[in-house]
């Protein structure tokens, strides 16, 4: 199977990678995988407390090239916006932005659920009210 | 005919019209290669959806079936009774080769019970519960964090006793959790066998949970044993 151009550039220059410090209560830390194919997936994202804008984002992904640049792009798409606005995300885009092929569908499933998990988690932290959705993505 | 895809329905053998069902492999009376098209792999060995069976009644079923479809045995019928003889074959070796392993024949049945396991059903959002346990995602995630560190030392020409150990620690820890969760499919698939619909769905669910914990968990193992494998130490 061939990987679109624009997977093997987050490949091979994964943006946003590394970790923020997951006590700060600035900072929502999501952790999700896909057992079949051994992937986890930690995404992280800093919220300004003032405007609830996502300032710096996060992530380190063991799994396909398919995993990593779905959460590159992730790590890119949230940057600069609010909460509100990234968990407009859809897995969708994420496919269409990449191209992926079907039996890849799944790595844009865990980076969309990332970013929800991390949200839901700086949710928790700071008091926010949440989404019924997002409760129980962080649940796990 | 209306036929359910799960139901063998009454047909009767083209050759002697003797009632049998559209799941026979051979007419049990005159012996004649039947389409077989609706036969799980269960109903290929004559056998009710049970995760318990004996392997080898399985294996000597499956022997004397191969011989008895064995395309060579066909080579002078007619095209169609070939293309059964063939079709049966592939279908008796399927069969086999999957309800003979626990874990496989685990798969299937779930497969029959409509209930999606692996990749079907990965990472979906709408599935939440079917996520990892958190627990177990921390320390994938924490072992692959080491396995990167220890391969990048490798690749610089260093290996680090200390992360040695706590690798071939990791190992025995994750086979271990390989162990019980094998001993809780085997639990829940004696619940399944014995069990109501009630029981069974319960069960079904949990085995599913059991098998993508079990999937990590082999992965682990597998990469572990990779970079120790190349590890100098």
């Amino acid at each position: 199977m061939a990987y679109s151009d624009k997977v093997i550039d987050h490949y091979n220059n994964p943006r946003n990678v590394g970790q923020m410090d997951k006590s700060s209560d600035e900072v929502g830390t999501g952790l999700v995988g896909a057992p079949e194919c051994g992937d986890v997936m930690r995404l992280q994202i800093r919220v300004n407390p003032e405007t609830q804008v996502i300032e710096e984002a996060k992530f380190k992904t063991f799994g396909c090239g398919s995993a990593i640049a779905s959460s590159s792009l992730a790590t890119e798409w949230v940057k600069g916006k609010t909460v509100a606005e990234a968990l407009e995300i859809k897995n969708t885009d994420i496919v269409k932005e990449l191209a992926l092929p079907p039996v890849k569908i799944h790595c844009s499933v865990l980076a969309e659920d990332a970013i929800r998990a991390a949200i839901g988690d700086w949710k928790k932290k700071n008091g926010v009210a949440e989404t019924a959705e997002a409760v129980a993505v962080a649940a796990h | 005919m209306a036929t359910s895809s799960t139901t063998s329905v009454p047909a009767a053998c083209w050759a002697c019209n003797a009632a049998l069902t559209d799941s026979a492999l051979l007419c049990p009376a005159c012996n004649k290669v039947q389409p077989g098209s609706g036969a799980d792999y269960f109903q290929v060995f004559g056998l009710e959806r049970r995760l318990s069976l004996d392997v080898e009644a399985l294996e000597r079923e499956f022997h004397r079936l191969s011989r008895r479809l064995h395309p060579d045995r066909f080579a002078r019928a007619s095209a169609q009774e070939q293309q059964w003889s063939l079709a049966n074959t592939a279908l008796l070796n399927d069969a086999y080769r999957t309800l003979r392993d626990p874990l496989q024949r685990t798969e299937y049945l779930l497969k029959l019970t409509g209930l999606k396991i692996g990749e079907e059903n990965s990472g979906s959002g709408k599935a939440p519960d079917r996520q990892p346990p958190a627990d177990l995602l921390e320390e994938v995630f924490e072992l692959n964090m080491q396995l990167e560190e220890m391969r990048m030392n490798q690749k610089m020409g260093e290996d680090d006793p200390t992360l040695h150990r706590d690798l071939t620690q990791a190992r025995t820890h994750f086979e271990s959790l390989l162990a019980t969760v094998d001993n809780d499919l085997t639990a829940q698939g004696a619940i399944w066998d014995s069990g109501d619909a009630a029981a069974q769905e319960k069960a079904a669910n949990a085995m599913a949970a059991l098998l993508d914990r079990r999937r990590y968990l082999r992965n682990l193992v597998r990469d572990v044993n990779e970079v120790l494998s190349t590890a100098t130490v």
